[in-house]
Protein backbone atom coordinates (compact mmCIF):
# COMPACT_ATOMS: atom_id res chain seq x y z
CA UNK A 1 0.00 0.00 0.00
CA UNK A 2 1.75 3.28 -1.20
CA UNK A 3 0.87 6.29 1.12
CA UNK A 4 0.03 9.43 0.86
CA UNK A 5 3.31 10.59 1.64
CA UNK A 6 5.16 8.26 -0.99
CA UNK A 7 2.59 9.92 -3.77
CA UNK A 8 4.10 13.99 -2.98
CA UNK A 9 7.10 12.07 -3.49
CA UNK A 10 6.30 10.45 -6.82
CA UNK A 11 5.02 13.67 -7.42
CA UNK A 12 8.16 15.59 -7.38
CA UNK A 13 10.36 12.95 -9.34
CA UNK A 14 7.25 14.51 -11.65
CA UNK A 15 8.27 17.71 -11.12
CA UNK A 16 12.11 17.18 -11.37
CA UNK A 17 10.97 15.80 -15.49
CA UNK A 18 9.07 18.65 -16.31
CA UNK A 19 11.44 21.28 -14.06
CA UNK A 20 13.94 19.33 -16.58
CA UNK A 21 12.14 21.20 -19.65
CA UNK A 22 11.07 24.75 -18.54
CA UNK A 23 12.69 27.90 -18.43
CA UNK A 24 14.29 28.77 -14.97
CA UNK A 25 11.78 31.35 -14.51
CA UNK A 26 8.78 28.63 -14.97
CA UNK A 27 9.58 26.20 -12.56
CA UNK A 28 7.32 24.54 -10.17
CA UNK A 29 8.82 24.61 -6.39
CA UNK A 30 8.64 21.16 -4.72
CA UNK A 31 5.92 21.45 -2.03
CA UNK A 32 2.42 20.04 -1.68
CA UNK A 33 0.95 23.87 -1.52
CA UNK A 34 2.53 24.71 -5.37
CA UNK A 35 -0.68 25.68 -7.07
CA UNK A 36 -0.68 23.49 -10.18
CA UNK A 37 -4.13 24.79 -12.36
CA UNK A 38 -6.46 27.73 -12.06
CA UNK A 39 -5.91 31.01 -10.14
CA UNK A 40 -2.52 31.63 -9.73
CA UNK A 41 -1.29 28.41 -11.18
CA UNK A 42 1.86 28.03 -12.47
CA UNK A 43 0.80 25.83 -15.63
CA UNK A 44 -0.37 26.41 -18.86
CA UNK A 45 -2.61 24.30 -20.74
CA UNK A 46 0.35 22.04 -22.39
CA UNK A 47 2.13 22.26 -19.16
CA UNK A 48 -0.98 21.04 -17.00
CA UNK A 49 -1.20 18.31 -19.69
CA UNK A 50 2.57 17.32 -19.65
CA UNK A 51 2.81 17.40 -15.60
CA UNK A 52 -0.17 14.99 -15.15
CA UNK A 53 1.50 12.67 -17.80
CA UNK A 54 4.68 12.38 -16.31
CA UNK A 55 2.53 12.00 -13.23
CA UNK A 56 0.73 8.56 -14.50
CA UNK A 57 4.27 7.61 -15.79
CA UNK A 58 5.87 7.68 -12.11
CA UNK A 59 2.84 5.92 -10.51
CA UNK A 60 3.26 3.27 -13.10
CA UNK A 61 7.17 3.07 -12.40
CA UNK A 62 6.72 3.00 -8.75
CA UNK A 63 3.44 0.90 -8.34
CA UNK A 64 2.95 -1.10 -11.36
CA UNK A 65 -0.31 0.46 -11.88
CA UNK A 66 -1.33 2.44 -14.93
CA UNK A 67 -3.60 5.09 -14.26
CA UNK A 68 -5.42 7.73 -16.42
CA UNK A 69 -5.65 10.99 -14.02
CA UNK A 70 -7.06 13.43 -16.79
CA UNK A 71 -10.32 11.73 -17.41
CA UNK A 72 -14.33 11.47 -16.76
CA UNK A 73 -13.85 11.14 -12.67
CA UNK A 74 -11.89 14.21 -12.21
CA UNK A 75 -13.90 16.18 -14.48
CA UNK A 76 -16.63 15.56 -13.27
CA UNK A 77 -15.52 16.35 -9.11
CA UNK A 78 -16.48 19.74 -7.67
CA UNK A 79 -13.47 20.64 -6.65
CA UNK A 80 -10.98 20.09 -9.52
CA UNK A 81 -8.03 17.37 -8.13
CA UNK A 82 -5.06 19.53 -10.38
CA UNK A 83 -5.37 22.37 -8.10
CA UNK A 84 -2.28 21.56 -5.75
CA UNK A 85 0.15 18.91 -5.79
CA UNK A 86 -1.76 17.87 -2.51
CA UNK A 87 -5.02 17.68 -3.77
CA UNK A 88 -3.32 15.39 -6.63
CA UNK A 89 -1.54 13.43 -4.54
CA UNK A 90 -4.99 12.72 -2.42
CA UNK A 91 -6.46 12.22 -5.53
CA UNK A 92 -4.30 9.68 -6.75
CA UNK A 93 -4.46 7.87 -3.26
CA UNK A 94 -8.37 8.11 -3.83
CA UNK A 95 -7.67 5.79 -7.33
CA UNK A 96 -5.13 3.63 -6.28
CA UNK A 97 -7.61 2.57 -3.13
CA UNK A 98 -10.07 1.73 -5.49
CA UNK A 99 -7.75 -0.23 -7.54
CA UNK A 100 -6.99 -1.88 -4.93
CA UNK A 101 -10.95 -2.99 -3.68
CA UNK A 102 -12.26 -3.72 -7.40
CA UNK B 1 -16.61 51.22 -51.32
CA UNK B 2 -16.52 47.28 -49.66
CA UNK B 3 -16.87 48.50 -46.21
CA UNK B 4 -19.39 50.85 -46.62
CA UNK B 5 -21.95 48.94 -44.55
CA UNK B 6 -19.75 48.76 -41.90
CA UNK B 7 -19.11 52.36 -41.65
CA UNK B 8 -23.35 53.06 -42.24
CA UNK B 9 -23.17 50.70 -38.82
CA UNK B 10 -20.37 52.32 -36.95
CA UNK B 11 -21.73 56.37 -37.73
CA UNK B 12 -25.34 54.75 -36.56
CA UNK B 13 -23.36 53.43 -33.55
CA UNK B 14 -20.94 56.62 -33.00
CA UNK B 15 -21.52 56.58 -28.79
CA UNK B 16 -21.53 52.90 -28.72
CA UNK B 17 -18.70 50.85 -27.31
CA UNK B 18 -17.04 48.84 -30.06
CA UNK B 19 -13.76 47.24 -28.17
CA UNK B 20 -12.82 46.71 -25.13
CA UNK B 21 -9.12 46.64 -24.56
CA UNK B 22 -6.89 46.55 -21.58
CA UNK B 23 -10.08 47.73 -19.39
CA UNK B 24 -10.39 50.73 -21.72
CA UNK B 25 -13.49 51.29 -23.57
CA UNK B 26 -13.27 52.84 -27.36
CA UNK B 27 -16.82 53.62 -28.72
CA UNK B 28 -17.62 53.31 -32.92
CA UNK B 29 -17.09 56.97 -32.92
CA UNK B 30 -13.75 55.99 -31.76
CA UNK B 31 -13.21 53.31 -34.32
CA UNK B 32 -14.42 55.38 -37.27
CA UNK B 33 -12.58 58.45 -36.93
CA UNK B 34 -9.32 56.29 -36.99
CA UNK B 35 -10.86 54.78 -40.10
CA UNK B 36 -10.69 57.71 -41.73
CA UNK B 37 -6.91 58.62 -40.74
CA UNK B 38 -6.03 55.61 -41.80
CA UNK B 39 -8.16 55.99 -45.30
CA UNK B 40 -6.16 59.32 -46.06
CA UNK B 41 -2.79 58.05 -45.05
CA UNK B 42 -3.12 54.80 -46.88
CA UNK B 43 -4.79 56.71 -49.97
CA UNK B 44 -1.50 58.59 -50.43
CA UNK B 45 1.14 56.28 -49.60
CA UNK B 46 -0.48 52.39 -50.18
CA UNK B 47 -1.97 51.66 -54.09
CA UNK B 48 -4.29 49.21 -54.20
CA UNK B 49 -3.13 45.48 -54.75
CA UNK B 50 -0.32 45.58 -52.26
CA UNK B 51 0.55 42.75 -50.27
CA UNK B 52 0.39 44.34 -46.76
CA UNK B 53 1.77 42.28 -43.42
CA UNK B 54 -0.31 43.35 -40.23
CA UNK B 55 0.98 41.90 -37.33
CA UNK B 56 -1.20 42.38 -34.35
CA UNK B 57 -3.49 41.09 -31.90
CA UNK B 58 -7.14 42.08 -31.29
CA UNK B 59 -7.19 45.87 -30.53
CA UNK B 60 -8.73 49.23 -31.41
CA UNK B 61 -6.00 50.71 -34.08
CA UNK B 62 -5.25 46.36 -35.46
CA UNK B 63 -9.36 46.68 -36.17
CA UNK B 64 -9.11 49.96 -37.67
CA UNK B 65 -6.20 49.21 -39.57
CA UNK B 66 -7.21 45.67 -40.84
CA UNK B 67 -10.42 47.80 -42.35
CA UNK B 68 -8.65 50.63 -43.74
CA UNK B 69 -6.04 48.36 -45.73
CA UNK B 70 -9.32 46.33 -47.30
CA UNK B 71 -11.20 49.71 -48.16
CA UNK B 72 -7.95 50.76 -49.92
CA UNK B 73 -8.05 47.29 -51.43
CA UNK B 74 -4.98 45.99 -50.45
CA UNK B 75 -3.89 42.63 -49.96
CA UNK B 76 -3.37 41.85 -46.07
CA UNK B 77 -1.86 39.35 -44.28
CA UNK B 78 -2.74 39.39 -40.38
CA UNK B 79 -0.26 37.59 -38.04
CA UNK B 80 -0.15 37.46 -34.78
CA UNK B 81 2.39 36.96 -31.82
CA UNK B 82 1.33 32.98 -31.66
CA UNK B 83 3.21 32.59 -34.90
CA UNK B 84 6.50 34.36 -33.76
CA UNK B 85 8.65 31.22 -34.76
CA UNK B 86 7.17 31.09 -38.17
CA UNK B 87 7.08 34.76 -39.17
CA UNK B 88 9.54 34.91 -41.55
CA UNK B 89 8.11 32.06 -43.56
CA UNK B 90 4.84 33.21 -43.53
CA UNK B 91 5.73 36.74 -44.51
CA UNK B 92 8.32 35.51 -47.38
CA UNK B 93 5.66 33.05 -48.77
CA UNK B 94 3.00 35.82 -49.03
CA UNK B 95 5.35 37.62 -50.45
CA UNK B 96 4.41 41.10 -47.98
CA UNK B 97 5.75 44.24 -49.51
CA UNK B 98 4.92 46.30 -46.80
CA UNK B 99 4.70 45.53 -42.80
CA UNK B 100 2.46 47.22 -40.17
CA UNK B 101 3.44 46.18 -37.01
CA UNK B 102 1.21 47.12 -33.87
CA UNK B 103 2.81 47.27 -30.69
CA UNK B 104 1.75 46.48 -27.03
CA UNK B 105 0.97 50.47 -26.82
CA UNK B 106 -1.38 49.73 -29.76
CA UNK B 107 1.35 52.48 -31.83
CA UNK B 108 1.40 51.18 -35.48
CA UNK B 109 5.02 51.07 -37.00
CA UNK B 110 4.94 50.71 -40.94
CA UNK B 111 8.30 49.53 -42.87
CA UNK B 112 9.05 48.69 -46.32
CA UNK B 113 9.39 44.42 -46.52
CA UNK B 114 11.74 43.19 -49.62
CA UNK B 115 9.70 41.05 -51.38
CA UNK B 116 7.60 41.44 -54.89
CA UNK B 117 4.05 40.25 -54.79
CA UNK B 118 4.06 38.39 -58.68
CA UNK B 119 1.68 35.25 -57.94
CA UNK B 120 -0.83 34.74 -60.39
CA UNK B 121 -3.88 34.91 -57.85
CA UNK B 122 -2.85 38.32 -56.86
CA UNK B 123 -2.85 39.76 -60.40
CA UNK B 124 -6.54 37.88 -60.30
CA UNK B 125 -8.13 39.89 -57.33
CA UNK B 126 -5.60 42.85 -58.70
CA UNK B 127 -8.24 41.96 -61.52
CA UNK B 128 -11.11 41.99 -60.08
CA UNK B 129 -10.11 45.17 -58.28
CA UNK B 130 -11.03 43.70 -54.93
CA UNK B 131 -9.02 43.71 -51.59
CA UNK B 132 -7.85 39.98 -50.29
CA UNK B 133 -7.04 38.43 -46.81
CA UNK B 134 -4.24 35.46 -46.57
CA UNK B 135 -4.49 33.37 -43.98
CA UNK B 136 -2.06 30.20 -43.50
CA UNK B 137 -3.49 26.41 -41.88
CA UNK B 138 -1.62 23.35 -41.94
CA UNK B 139 -0.89 21.54 -45.04
CA UNK B 140 -0.68 17.75 -45.40
CA UNK B 141 2.86 17.47 -45.05
CA UNK B 142 3.15 19.71 -42.15
CA UNK B 143 3.89 22.94 -44.22
CA UNK B 144 1.76 25.66 -43.80
CA UNK B 145 -1.08 26.75 -46.67
CA UNK B 146 -1.54 29.99 -47.49
CA UNK B 147 -4.79 30.69 -48.36
CA UNK B 148 -6.00 33.40 -50.27
CA UNK B 149 -9.66 35.37 -49.72
CA UNK B 150 -11.76 37.55 -52.04
CA UNK B 151 -12.54 39.57 -49.03
CA UNK B 152 -15.46 41.07 -50.96
CA UNK B 153 -17.02 37.76 -50.75
CA UNK B 154 -16.08 37.08 -47.12
CA UNK B 155 -17.52 40.15 -46.40
CA UNK B 156 -21.17 39.73 -47.90
CA UNK B 157 -22.47 37.29 -45.64
CA UNK B 158 -22.17 39.86 -43.11
CA UNK B 159 -24.11 42.60 -44.90
CA UNK B 160 -27.72 41.19 -43.20
CA UNK B 161 -28.25 42.39 -39.50
CA UNK B 162 -28.24 39.76 -36.66
CA UNK B 163 -28.46 39.87 -32.83
CA UNK B 164 -26.65 42.43 -31.02
CA UNK B 165 -24.35 40.39 -28.36
CA UNK B 166 -21.65 41.74 -26.38
CA UNK B 167 -18.84 38.68 -27.46
CA UNK B 168 -15.24 38.03 -26.53
CA UNK B 169 -12.31 37.59 -28.81
CA UNK B 170 -10.92 34.53 -27.72
CA UNK B 171 -10.59 33.04 -30.72
CA UNK B 172 -7.02 34.29 -32.91
CA UNK B 173 -6.70 37.22 -35.21
CA UNK B 174 -5.10 35.62 -37.98
CA UNK B 175 -7.57 32.51 -37.94
CA UNK B 176 -10.83 32.80 -39.79
CA UNK B 177 -12.90 31.73 -36.80
CA UNK B 178 -11.52 34.64 -35.13
CA UNK B 179 -11.96 37.14 -38.40
CA UNK B 180 -15.34 35.60 -38.45
CA UNK B 181 -16.09 36.87 -35.15
CA UNK B 182 -14.90 40.62 -35.38
CA UNK B 183 -16.79 41.00 -38.73
CA UNK B 184 -20.32 39.40 -37.09
CA UNK B 185 -19.57 41.91 -34.08
CA UNK B 186 -18.48 44.96 -35.80
CA UNK B 187 -21.79 44.52 -38.46
CA UNK B 188 -23.88 44.34 -36.03
CA UNK B 189 -22.42 47.51 -33.70
CA UNK B 190 -22.01 45.21 -31.30
CA UNK B 191 -18.95 45.06 -28.38
CA UNK B 192 -16.16 42.76 -28.83
CA UNK B 193 -14.28 42.53 -25.12
CA UNK B 194 -10.50 41.46 -25.86
CA UNK B 195 -8.84 39.69 -23.10
CA UNK B 196 -4.49 40.12 -22.43
CA UNK B 197 -4.45 35.51 -22.52
CA UNK B 198 -6.90 33.21 -22.80
CA UNK B 199 -6.39 31.26 -19.38
CA UNK B 200 -9.79 30.37 -18.21
CA UNK B 201 -9.66 33.15 -15.04
CA UNK B 202 -8.77 36.58 -17.40
CA UNK B 203 -11.54 35.07 -19.26
CA UNK B 204 -14.05 34.65 -17.01
CA UNK B 205 -12.94 37.88 -15.53
CA UNK B 206 -14.11 39.75 -18.69
CA UNK B 207 -17.35 37.86 -18.91
CA UNK B 208 -18.18 38.88 -15.48
CA UNK B 209 -17.33 42.57 -15.45
CA UNK B 210 -18.34 43.28 -19.37
CA UNK B 211 -21.29 41.41 -18.98
CA UNK B 212 -19.93 38.79 -22.08
CA UNK B 213 -23.09 36.94 -23.66
CA UNK B 214 -21.02 35.09 -26.57
CA UNK B 215 -18.43 32.96 -25.41
CA UNK B 216 -17.03 31.22 -28.93
CA UNK B 217 -14.14 28.74 -27.91
CA UNK B 218 -12.71 25.55 -27.96
CA UNK B 219 -13.11 22.02 -26.57
CA UNK B 220 -9.99 22.18 -24.93
CA UNK B 221 -10.49 25.71 -23.11
CA UNK B 222 -14.04 24.22 -21.76
CA UNK B 223 -11.76 21.44 -20.20
CA UNK B 224 -9.72 23.86 -19.12
CA UNK B 225 -12.41 26.25 -17.61
CA UNK B 226 -14.10 23.19 -15.63
CA UNK B 227 -10.61 22.08 -13.97
CA UNK B 228 -9.63 25.54 -13.04
CA UNK B 229 -13.23 26.43 -11.53
CA UNK B 230 -13.17 29.75 -12.69
CA UNK B 231 -17.00 29.50 -13.27
CA UNK B 232 -17.38 29.20 -9.91
CA UNK B 233 -15.56 32.65 -8.84
CA UNK B 234 -17.18 34.74 -11.70
CA UNK B 235 -20.57 36.04 -12.03
CA UNK B 236 -20.87 34.19 -15.54
CA UNK B 237 -24.83 35.25 -15.84
CA UNK B 238 -24.97 37.26 -18.42
CA UNK B 239 -23.76 34.56 -20.67
CA UNK B 240 -26.26 33.76 -23.78
CA UNK B 241 -24.24 31.19 -26.12
CA UNK B 242 -21.13 29.27 -25.95
CA UNK B 243 -20.14 28.59 -29.27
CA UNK B 244 -17.41 25.94 -30.20
CA UNK B 245 -15.21 24.44 -33.05
CA UNK B 246 -12.25 23.33 -34.34
CA UNK B 247 -11.87 20.06 -32.35
CA UNK B 248 -13.76 17.37 -31.74
CA UNK B 249 -16.41 17.93 -28.42
CA UNK B 250 -16.43 15.36 -26.12
CA UNK B 251 -19.82 14.53 -25.26
CA UNK B 252 -19.52 13.74 -21.81
CA UNK B 253 -18.29 17.68 -21.60
CA UNK B 254 -20.96 18.87 -23.67
CA UNK B 255 -23.61 17.36 -21.30
CA UNK B 256 -21.36 18.45 -17.86
CA UNK B 257 -21.21 22.43 -19.42
CA UNK B 258 -25.16 22.22 -20.47
CA UNK B 259 -25.88 21.11 -17.05
CA UNK B 260 -23.44 24.12 -15.05
CA UNK B 261 -24.97 26.54 -18.00
CA UNK B 262 -28.48 25.82 -17.58
CA UNK B 263 -29.16 29.38 -19.29
CA UNK B 264 -27.00 29.37 -21.84
CA UNK B 265 -27.51 27.96 -25.18
CA UNK B 266 -24.37 25.81 -26.14
CA UNK B 267 -23.99 26.19 -30.20
CA UNK B 268 -21.11 24.20 -32.65
CA UNK B 269 -19.31 26.03 -35.41
CA UNK B 270 -18.29 24.79 -38.12
CA UNK B 271 -15.38 26.26 -40.71
CA UNK B 272 -12.35 25.56 -42.25
CA UNK B 273 -9.70 28.34 -43.28
CA UNK B 274 -10.36 27.61 -47.16
CA UNK B 275 -14.13 28.03 -47.31
CA UNK B 276 -14.98 30.22 -44.21
CA UNK B 277 -17.43 29.74 -41.01
CA UNK B 278 -20.95 28.62 -42.31
CA UNK B 279 -24.07 29.01 -40.25
CA UNK B 280 -25.16 26.55 -37.89
CA UNK B 281 -27.15 25.34 -35.64
CA UNK B 282 -27.30 22.76 -32.66
CA UNK B 283 -29.74 19.73 -32.49
CA UNK B 284 -29.99 20.91 -28.46
CA UNK B 285 -27.22 22.19 -26.24
CA UNK B 286 -25.86 18.62 -25.12
CA UNK B 287 -26.10 17.36 -28.02
CA UNK B 288 -22.83 17.03 -30.95
CA UNK B 289 -25.23 16.76 -33.77
CA UNK B 290 -25.22 20.27 -35.53
CA UNK B 291 -27.14 21.28 -38.88
CA UNK B 292 -24.49 23.40 -41.30
CA UNK B 293 -25.09 25.52 -44.23
CA UNK B 294 -26.44 29.19 -44.58
CA UNK B 295 -26.80 31.00 -47.63
CA UNK B 296 -23.94 30.77 -49.98
CA UNK B 297 -22.71 27.71 -48.55
CA UNK B 298 -23.71 24.00 -49.79
CA UNK B 299 -22.97 20.85 -48.33
CA UNK B 300 -22.61 17.06 -49.38
CA UNK B 301 -20.95 14.21 -48.26
CA UNK B 302 -18.90 11.52 -50.12
CA UNK B 303 -17.70 8.17 -48.91
CA UNK B 304 -18.46 9.86 -45.67
CA UNK B 305 -16.00 12.85 -45.91
CA UNK B 306 -17.86 16.12 -45.56
CA UNK B 307 -17.55 18.83 -48.92
CA UNK B 308 -18.41 21.90 -49.37
CA UNK B 309 -19.25 24.62 -52.02
CA UNK B 310 -19.29 27.63 -50.81
CA UNK B 311 -19.30 31.22 -52.25
CA UNK B 312 -17.02 32.67 -49.98
CA UNK B 313 -14.46 30.10 -51.04
CA UNK B 314 -10.71 31.12 -51.37
CA UNK B 315 -8.96 32.05 -54.58
CA UNK B 316 -6.98 29.30 -53.79
CA UNK B 317 -3.82 28.48 -52.23
CA UNK B 318 -0.34 30.32 -52.81
CA UNK B 319 1.34 27.52 -52.18
CA UNK B 320 0.17 24.53 -52.86
CA UNK B 321 -2.18 23.22 -56.23
CA UNK B 322 -5.82 23.85 -55.95
CA UNK B 323 -7.77 21.27 -53.29
CA UNK B 324 -11.28 22.37 -55.10
CA UNK B 325 -13.04 18.76 -57.26
CA UNK B 326 -13.67 20.22 -60.67
CA UNK B 327 -17.26 20.98 -60.57
CA UNK B 328 -15.41 23.48 -57.05
CA UNK B 329 -16.33 21.51 -53.96
CA UNK B 330 -14.06 21.39 -50.96
CA UNK B 331 -12.94 18.39 -49.68
CA UNK B 332 -12.86 19.08 -45.84
CA UNK B 333 -11.21 15.33 -45.01
CA UNK B 334 -13.75 15.28 -42.20
CA UNK B 335 -15.16 12.04 -41.55
CA UNK B 336 -19.44 12.81 -40.86
CA UNK B 337 -22.75 11.31 -39.67
CA UNK B 338 -25.52 12.29 -41.69
CA UNK B 339 -29.40 12.05 -39.52
CA UNK B 340 -31.48 14.02 -41.68
CA UNK B 341 -30.31 17.29 -41.86
CA UNK B 342 -28.22 16.89 -38.66
CA UNK B 343 -24.55 15.89 -39.59
CA UNK B 344 -22.21 14.59 -36.16
CA UNK B 345 -18.29 15.44 -36.69
CA UNK B 346 -15.96 12.79 -36.39
CA UNK B 347 -13.04 14.91 -37.37
CA UNK B 348 -10.38 14.12 -39.38
CA UNK B 349 -9.48 10.50 -41.06
CA UNK B 350 -5.74 10.27 -41.29
CA UNK B 351 -2.38 10.68 -38.92
CA UNK B 352 -2.73 14.06 -38.13
CA UNK B 353 -3.07 14.69 -34.54
CA UNK B 354 -5.51 17.70 -33.15
CA UNK B 355 -4.20 18.94 -30.06
CA UNK B 356 -6.80 21.42 -28.83
CA UNK B 357 -8.16 22.47 -32.39
CA UNK B 358 -4.34 22.88 -33.59
CA UNK B 359 -3.24 20.42 -36.19
CA UNK B 360 -0.01 18.57 -35.84
CA UNK B 361 2.14 16.46 -38.40
CA UNK B 362 3.45 13.39 -37.86
CA UNK B 363 6.13 13.66 -40.51
CA UNK B 364 7.33 17.22 -39.26
CA UNK B 365 7.72 16.22 -35.46
CA UNK B 366 9.38 12.91 -36.75
CA UNK B 367 11.52 15.17 -39.24
CA UNK B 368 13.06 17.12 -36.73
CA UNK B 369 13.83 14.33 -34.06
CA UNK B 370 15.66 12.79 -36.84
CA UNK B 371 18.12 14.70 -36.76
CA UNK B 372 18.77 14.15 -33.17
CA UNK B 373 22.62 12.40 -32.28
CA UNK B 374 22.06 8.60 -31.56
CA UNK B 375 18.91 8.47 -33.24
CA UNK B 376 17.79 5.79 -35.34
CA UNK B 377 14.22 5.64 -36.06
CA UNK B 378 11.00 7.43 -34.58
CA UNK B 379 7.36 7.16 -35.10
CA UNK B 380 4.82 10.39 -34.09
CA UNK B 381 1.69 9.87 -33.35
CA UNK B 382 -1.39 10.85 -31.08
CA UNK B 383 -2.90 9.41 -28.15
CA UNK B 384 -5.94 10.35 -26.58
CA UNK B 385 -6.09 13.02 -23.97
CA UNK B 386 -9.29 14.07 -22.37
CA UNK B 387 -8.04 18.05 -21.88
CA UNK B 388 -6.43 18.64 -25.21
CA UNK B 389 -8.15 16.07 -27.50
CA UNK B 390 -5.05 14.52 -28.17
CA UNK B 391 -1.46 14.68 -26.56
CA UNK B 392 1.55 13.83 -29.22
CA UNK B 393 3.61 11.02 -28.44
CA UNK B 394 7.33 9.55 -30.10
CA UNK B 395 8.79 6.04 -30.25
CA UNK B 396 12.61 6.45 -30.43
CA UNK B 397 14.85 3.83 -31.07
CA UNK B 398 18.48 4.41 -30.46
CA UNK B 399 21.75 3.48 -32.21
CA UNK B 400 23.52 2.91 -28.92
CA UNK B 401 22.49 2.82 -25.32
CA UNK B 402 22.00 5.99 -23.46
CA UNK B 403 20.40 7.01 -20.17
CA UNK B 404 16.68 7.31 -20.79
CA UNK B 405 15.78 10.28 -18.16
CA UNK B 406 18.65 12.39 -20.00
CA UNK B 407 17.81 11.32 -23.69
CA UNK B 408 13.79 12.37 -23.07
CA UNK B 409 14.65 15.87 -21.49
CA UNK B 410 17.29 16.29 -24.39
CA UNK B 411 14.58 15.26 -27.23
CA UNK B 412 11.82 17.55 -25.36
CA UNK B 413 14.44 20.32 -25.06
CA UNK B 414 15.51 20.25 -28.82
CA UNK B 415 11.39 20.14 -30.01
CA UNK B 416 10.81 22.84 -27.19
CA UNK B 417 13.70 25.26 -29.10
CA UNK B 418 12.24 24.56 -33.18
CA UNK B 419 8.41 23.95 -32.71
CA UNK B 420 5.31 25.64 -31.80
CA UNK B 421 4.77 24.71 -28.11
CA UNK B 422 1.45 22.16 -28.75
CA UNK B 423 3.98 20.69 -31.16
CA UNK B 424 6.48 18.87 -28.79
CA UNK B 425 5.83 15.47 -27.73
CA UNK B 426 4.35 14.99 -24.39
CA UNK B 427 5.49 11.32 -24.36
CA UNK B 428 8.62 10.08 -25.50
CA UNK B 429 9.16 6.08 -25.15
CA UNK B 430 12.26 4.54 -25.84
CA UNK B 431 11.41 1.32 -28.23
CA UNK B 432 13.72 -1.14 -29.44
CA UNK B 433 12.36 -1.43 -32.82
CA UNK B 434 9.82 0.32 -35.28
CA UNK B 435 6.61 -1.91 -36.47
CA UNK B 436 5.68 -1.65 -40.18
CA UNK B 437 2.63 -2.20 -41.75
CA UNK B 438 2.33 -4.97 -44.25
CA UNK B 439 2.61 -1.78 -47.25
CA UNK B 440 5.51 -0.61 -45.31
CA UNK B 441 3.92 1.98 -44.18
CA UNK B 442 4.45 3.40 -40.52
CA UNK B 443 2.12 2.01 -37.80
CA UNK B 444 1.18 5.15 -36.17
CA UNK B 445 -0.19 4.21 -33.33
CA UNK B 446 0.08 3.51 -29.18
CA UNK B 447 1.67 0.38 -28.60
CA UNK B 448 0.30 -2.36 -26.36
Amino acid sequence: MIEEKDIIQILYRAIDDLNLQLPPEQRLEKSAETVLFGEGGRLDSLGLVTFIVAAEQKVTEVAGITLTLADEKAMSRRNSPFRTVGTLAEYIGERLAEDGNG
Amino acid sequence: MVIEFLRQVFADRAERSAVIWQDREFSYGHLLSRLDHWRRRLEEEVAPGTVTVLEADFSPEAIALLLALIERGTIVVPLTPAVQTRKKEFIETAAGELDFLVDAEDKVHPSRLPFRADHPLYDELRRRGHPGLVLFSSGTTGRSKAILHDVSHLLRKYTTRRHDFTTLAFLLFDHIAGIDTLLYVLSNGSCLVTVPDRSPDTVCRAVERYRVEVLPVSATFLHLLLLSGAHERYDLGSLKYIAYGSEVMPEATLKRCAELFPGVTLLQKYGTTEVGTLRSRSESSDSPWVRIGGEGFQTRVVDGILQIKAHSAMLGYLNAPSPFTRDGWFITGDRVEVRGEYMRIHGRDSDIINVGGEKVFPTEVEDLILQLDNVADVTVYGEPNLITGNIVCADVSLVRPEEEPRFIARVKRFCREHLQPYKVPVKVNIVDEHRFSQRFKKLRQKRD
